[in-house]
């Protein structure tokens, strides 16, 4: 698709900013994220090429606004969704519990 | 669908998940040093063909065998493996005639995004 | 609702992985403890180190260069180095005439089992869409001026070929045993950011 990810040649994008010293997760939901995805692929929940789309997919202000792994986490709650193996009001109930502070 | 358990984690790790499909015998179209251009599609669905090499003339640098492809990959249409072919394009082609000649852009495409030129 | 009070996650993405992965608990889906092996695995072993071995090797040895520039997924096999996203690579050499600077424009391809993940700069948009089309002034900004008659190769990893960048032995290293030429080859230099 002629979506925003594809970005060869594009100018006024701004400057490569780089972190000194940087690591490899910036926070702890960022180092979840990366094993949810490779255990949910490795489970056979999609293909490389479907997490890829999920990503182009999205509204394309929050694909430039948001980070690296909101970016997986989108795809990810997009394709278990539509695929079947999870419900939306599922997710939407363990982050109510979650965000009240307990568990369901 | 398979759980992943802790115990399979390293072999995962190690093997990864190739896309190449060497055992299918598909005759390649191309051969390094064919000239070629770049297909101007636009499918609304996924596709591994960048916008900025779209109706550009390039030449085969290799060709890199078969693999799966991602345009019906990513939309349950099944693999359709094809030879991918990195091809090289000189930026005058790319970005017009006050581009860095003494720069070129190498890139990889399957044989379906490619006319011979 | 016991007396317990528990702190609650900050909202935003860390809810909503608390929330993906505590979901996919419940369905049986996803073992926890496999992630945490997936984190330190690639937190803490595979990195960098792993390509400046490779170079470091391909330095020292003619017929290890050799076999590398004709099939680099079997000869970094050889130094125990493959798999996700490696599982099919090809190795770029330096020259003094040439130059090569890897990205990806649709999105952060990059070559995992040498390099570990990638840095956010490689990732973002400004690098994704300079490099392909100023590339000389991206080596600019990362402090790299060539001289104009080098000539800059861009590789776009637009498939699942993986890149590794080969950079020149630099001078006044003759000295240098392998571990310690392992020891100067940088992340940036296997990117193309960068010389050694």
């Amino acid at each position: 698709m002629n979506g925003i990810h594809d970005l060869g040649g594009m100018h006024g994008i701004g400057r490569i900013v780089r972190e000194k010293d940087e690591p490899v997760f910036h926070a702890d939901w960022e180092r979840r994220m990366f094993g949810l995805f490779i255990a949910a692929f490795a489970g056979g929940h999609y293909n490389v090429d479907e997490f890829r789309h999920a990503i182009e997919r999205m509204d394309p202000a929050e694909y430039l606004t948001s980070s690296y792994y909101e970016h997986w986490l989108h795809s990810l709650e997009t394709l278990l969704v539509e695929k079947g193996v999870i419900k939306e009001q599922e997710l939407e109930a363990e982050r109510a519990a979650l965000a009240k502070g307990g568990s369901r | 669908m398979t759980l992943l358990t802790p115990d399979m984690v390293p072999t995962v790790v190690k093997t990864g998940a190739s896309t190449r499909r060497a055992d299918e015998a598909v005759a390649p179209r191309f051969k390094a040093g064919d000239r070629v251009v770049a297909r101007n599609m636009n499918p609304i669905g996924h596709t591994r063909l960048p916008r900025y090499v779209r109706g550009k003339r390039g030449v085969i640098h290799q060709d890199h065998g078969v693999f799966v492809f991602p345009d019906t990959s990513a939309h349950g249409g099944g693999e359709k493996p094809q030879h991918v072919y990195n091809v090289r394009f000189e930026t005058s082609e790319l970005w017009g005639p006050t581009a860095d000649r003494r720069a070129s852009l190498y890139i990889d495409l399957w044989e379906d995004y490619l006319e011979p030129a | 609702m016991s007396a317990e009070h528990h702190l609650a996650p900050e909202t935003g993405p860390a809810l909503r992985v608390k929330a993906m992965e505590a979901l996919l608990r419940e369905k049986g889906l996803v073992d926890s403890r496999a992630i945490d092996l997936l984190v330190e695995s690639y937190e803490t072993k595979i990195g960098p180190r792993n390509g400046a071995k490779v170079v470091a090797r391909a330095w020292v040895d003619p017929a290890y260069r050799a076999r590398l520039l004709h099939d680099a997924t079997a000869a970094i096999a050889e130094l125990g180095f493959s798999g996700v996203q490696g599982e099919d690579m090809v190795a770029l050499e330096n020259t003094p005439d040439v130059h090569n600077l890897v990205v990806c424009t649709l999105c952060s391809c990059y070559p995992w089992p040498t390099l570990g993940l990638p840095p956010v700069w490689y990732k973002s948009a400004p690098y994704r869409a300079r490099a392909v089309s100023d590339p000389r002034g991206v080596l600019r900004e990362f402090g790299l001026d060539l001289p104009e008659n080098v000539e800059i190769r861009v590789w776009d990893t637009s498939a699942e070929v993986r890149y590794l960048v080969i950079p020149e032995r630099p001078r006044g290293t003759e000295h240098m045993t392998e571990d310690e030429l392992a020891d100067i080859v940088t992340r940036d230099a296997m990117i193309g950011v960068a010389k050694v």
